[in-house]
C-alpha cells in the first residue's frame, strides 16, 4: 500500500514538473512583445528595453524558468503586466468563485449520472432506457454555451426565476447560490450525459456477474442490490470517466464564467490572453493543469479505495 | 411446501426447455435431481425461487406454502427468498461480491430481513460460519471473497444461504468447481445442516455418487423431462428407465478396472432436434416404434416410476 502511494506521489510530482516546462516553454515562444503590449506603439525602443530588464525578460531562458517555479513554489506568481498587481493575488480573489462552481457542477454531474445511468441499465432494452439514452445523446451533441443561453432565456428572461448572470459577490450566501444555479445546471447536463453513459455499460456489466445472482436469491429489493452490490463494483470505470472529465469541466468553467459573466478564474483567463497578460496566462494554464493532474492523482488513489484486491496485489 | 404442477419452461424460440414437470418437495426432505447438462434441471430448480432468467416463458403452476406464485410476481417471490428457499450455485468463485467482507455479506441479509443491529448480525454470521465449518471464523468475517479458498466461499455461500432460516436449500452443482476433497466434505456438510435443521435439500448434480450420498429420493432428467423418480438407493441399484440405467453403466467403478467403459450412443441433442415422443428416443437401445412420436406415459416401477415405453431391468 505505502510502495503504491509512494510511486503514485512520485508520478504526480514528475507530472507537475513536466507540465510545467511544457507551460513554460509554450509560453515563451510565443510571439509579441509584452514590453510593447503594456506600454503601447507609440513607445520608445529604450522605454520598452528597460521595461523588458525590469521584467527579466532579457535574462537566458532557464534563469527564467527556475525563476518561475522558485517564485511559484513560494506562492508568488510574479506581476500582472495588465491588472499592475500580483498575480497570486488575482487568483485567491477568483478561486473561490470557479472552485465552487466546480464542486457544484460536479456533484450535479455524479448525482445525475448515477441516477439516470442506473436506471437505465436497470430498465435494460425497456422504454425508460431508451428514453434516458435519447436524452443523454442530446446533452452529448449539444455545446454548453449554446445551453447555456437557453437556460438563460427560459429561466432568467421568461420565468424570472433565476438572475441570468453576474455574481453579488459571497457577502450573501443565498444570493450567490442563486447566481451559481444556472452556470452548475448548464455545466452538469452536458457532462452527466457521458457519464450517465458509462455508468450504464459499467453496470449492465457487472449485472451479469454471479454475485449479483446470489444477492437476487437473497430476496434483497432491486433497488438496494443496484446501489449497494452494483454500482459499487462498476465505480472503476466511472471514476475513471470523472477524472477525465475534470479536465473538461475546468474548461467547461472558462465558457461558463464568459457566458454567465461570472468573475472566476475562467474569464480571468478569458481576459489574460485578450491582454497578452503572459504572466497572468502562464499561471492560470499551469494552475488549470495542476487541478487537472491532481484529479487524475486522486482517481488513482480511489481505485485502491474501491477495490481491496488492488489493495493486496500492490501492497 | 414447494410444488410444481406441469411447469414448463419455453424459450424465446419455442422450444421447451422443461416439459410439463410434476415435482413435490415435503420438509426435511432430501431430493437428488441428475441429468446431464441442457437436461432442464437448473431451469427447474430456478423456477422454485423465482429466478428462470428473462425472456423464457414459464407455464404451469409454482406452490410455495399453499400459495400459488405466478413466475414474473417478483414481490411475492422476494417475500419467500432466503425465508422459506434459498439457493447456493455451482461457481463459488465469482457467486460473492469482491469488494465486501464476507463476513459482511453474511450479516447483510441479517440486517435487512430480520432486522438485526450490527453487532447482533455480526454475532449470527459467526454462529453462521462456525456452523458451517469455517476455520477460524472470526478472523474470515473480517476477510474478502479473494482471500479465501473455493471450499470456504462456498461455506460462506451455504453460510449466506442459511442465514434467514430458510425451509428448503437448493444446490446447484455445489460441489463441480471444487477438488474431490473438498467436495466430500461439503455435500457431507449439506447433510448435516438438512438433518440438524430439518431442512429440505434439493440437490442438483450430474454426479451420481455425490447424489445418492447425499439425498433420499432421487429425480432423474433427460431432455427438460423427469423420467424416473424413487428411493435414491433403490433407483441406482435397480433402475427401470434405460436413460438411468446408461448412466449408471458410464459411470467408472474399481471392480472394472480393465474394460472400457460403455457409453449412451450419441450426444444429448440440442432443444429444437429433440424427438416430440420419449426425448431419449434415438439414443435409446431398447427404442420402440412409437417412441419417437408418442409421448411416454408415466409408469410405476418396482423401485418408484418412470416415464417410459418399456420400463424394466435391463443389461446394465
Amino acid at each position: 500500500m505505502s510502495y503504491f502511494l509512494a510511486r503514485r506521489i512520485a508520478g504526480f510530482v514528475l507530472t507537475l514538473w513536466a507540465v510545467s516546462i511544457v507551460v513554460f516553454a509554450v509560453m515563451n515562444v510565443l510571439p509579441g512583445d509584452p514590453a510593447l503590449t503594456i506600454l503601447g506603439l507609440d513607445s520608445t525602443d529604450e522605454a520598452r528595453a528597460a521595461l523588458r530588464e525590469r521584467l527579466g525578460l532579457d535574462a537566458p531562458v532557464v534563469q527564467r524558468y527556475l525563476a518561475w517555479v522558485g517564485g511559484a513554489l513560494r506562492g508568488d506568481l510574479g506581476q500582472s503586466y495588465s491588472f499592475g498587481v500580483a498575480v497570486s493575488g488575482l487568483i485567491a480573489e477568483r478561486l473561490p468563485l470557479t472552485v465552487s462552481l466546480a464542486i457544484s457542477g460536479m456533484t450535479l454531474t455524479v448525482c445525475l449520472a448515477l441516477v439516470m445511468g442506473l436506471t437505465a441499465a436497470a430498465r435494460h432494452g425497456r422504454a425508460g432506457d431508451w428514453a434516458i439514452m435519447l436524452f443523454s445523446q442530446l446533452g452529448i451533441a449539444v455545446p454548453v454555451f449554446w445551453l447555456s443561453m437557453l437556460l438563460v432565456l427560459l429561466f432568467a428572461v421568461k420565468l424570472r426565476w433565476l438572475p441570468p448572470g453576474g455574481f453579488p459577490g459571497w457577502s450573501d450566501p443565498v444570493a450567490a447560490a442563486r447566481a451559481l444555479v444556472l452556470p452548475t445546471v448548464a455545466l452538469a447536463l452536458v457532462q452527466s450525459a457521458v457519464l450517465a453513459r458509462v455508468t450504464r455499460s459499467a453496470a449492465l456489466e457487472v449485472m451479469r456477474l454471479d454475485f449479483v445472482r446470489t444477492a437476487r436469491a437473497s430476496g434483497f429489493a432491486p433497488g438496494h442490490i443496484m446501489w449497494r452490490h452494483v454500482l459499487p463494483n462498476a465505480l472503476v470505470p466511472i471514476v475513471t470517466i470523472v477524472g477525465l472529465q475534470f479536465a473538461g469541466l475546468v474548461t467547461g468553467t472558462i465558457v461558463i464564467e464568459n457566458v454567465f459573466y461570472l468573475p472566476g478564474l475562467g474569464r480571468l483567463l478569458f481576459q489574460s490572453i485578450a491582454n497578452r497578460d503572459l504572466v497572468t496566462v502562464q499561471a492560470l494554464v499551469m494552475l488549470f493543469a495542476a487541478i487537472v493532474v491532481t484529479a487524475n492523482f486522486l482517481v488513482d488513489i480511489a481505485y485502491v479505495l474501491i477495490d481491496p484486491r488492488l489493495r493486496a496485489g500492490r501492497a | 411446501m414447494i410444488a410444481l404442477h406441469n411447469l414448463t419452461v419455453r424459450t424465446t424460440g419455442g422450444h421447451v426447455a422443461v416439459r410439463g414437470a410434476d415435482l413435490a418437495i415435503q420438509p426435511g426432505q432430501r431430493l437428488g435431481v441428475v441429468g446431464e447438462s441442457g437436461s432442464g434441471k437448473t431451469l427447474l430448480a430456478l423456477s422454485m425461487i423465482g429466478m428462470v432468467p428473462e425472456g423464457l416463458q414459464v407455464d404451469g403452476q409454482v406452490l410455495v406454502k399453499g400459495e400459488t406464485i405466478a413466475a414474473d410476481d417478483e414481490r411475492a417471490w422476494r417475500r419467500h427468498r432466503a425465508r422459506t428457499m434459498a439457493m447456493i450455485f455451482q461457481e463459488p468463485m465469482a457467486a460473492l461480491n469482491p469488494l465486501v467482507r464476507v463476513g459482511d455479506t453474511v450479516a447483510e441479509p441479517l440486517r435487512l430481513h430480520l432486522g438485526l443491529d450490527r453487532a447482533a448480525a455480526r454475532k449470527r454470521a459467526l454462529d453462521l460460519f462456525e456452523e458451517t465449518g469455517i476455520p477460524q471464523a472470526r478472523r474470515r468475517l473480517g476477510q474478502y471473497p479473494h482471500e479465501l479458498s473455493g471450499g470456504q466461499r462456498q461455506r460462506v455461500l451455504i453460510a449466506l444461504a442459511l442465514a434467514c432460516d430458510p425451509d428448503l436449500l437448493i444446490a446447484d452443482e455445489p460441489t463441480t468447481a471444487l477438488d474431490a476433497q473438498v467436495a466430500l466434505r461439503i455435500t457431507d456438510l449439506l447433510v448435516r445442516l438438512s438433518q440438524d435443521r430439518q431442512m429440505a435439500l434439493m440437490f442438483i448434480s450430474h454426479d451420481l455418487a455425490a447424489v445418492s450420498r447425499t439425498t433420499h429420493d432421487i429425480v432423474v432428467m433427460y431432455g427438460g423431462d423427469i423420467v424416473e423418480r424413487g428411493q435414491t438407493v433403490r433407483v441406482l441399484s435397480d433402475p427401470a428407465h434405460p436413460y438411468t440405467q446408461g448412466l449408471l453403466a458410464a459411470r467408472p467403478s474399481l471392480m472394472h478396472r480393465e474394460r472400457r467403459l460403455p457409453t449412451i450412443p450419441g450426444t444429448v441433442p440440442q432443444l429444437f432436434a429433440l424427438p416430440p415422443g420419449c426425448r431419449f428416443a434415438g439414443r435409446c437401445a431398447r427404442e420402440l416404434p412409437q417412441c419417437v412420436g408418442t409421448r411416454p406415459p408415466v409408469v410405476a416401477t418396482p423401485t418408484g416410476q418412470a416415464a417410459c415405453h418399456l420400463p424394466g431391468a435391463g443389461q446394465t
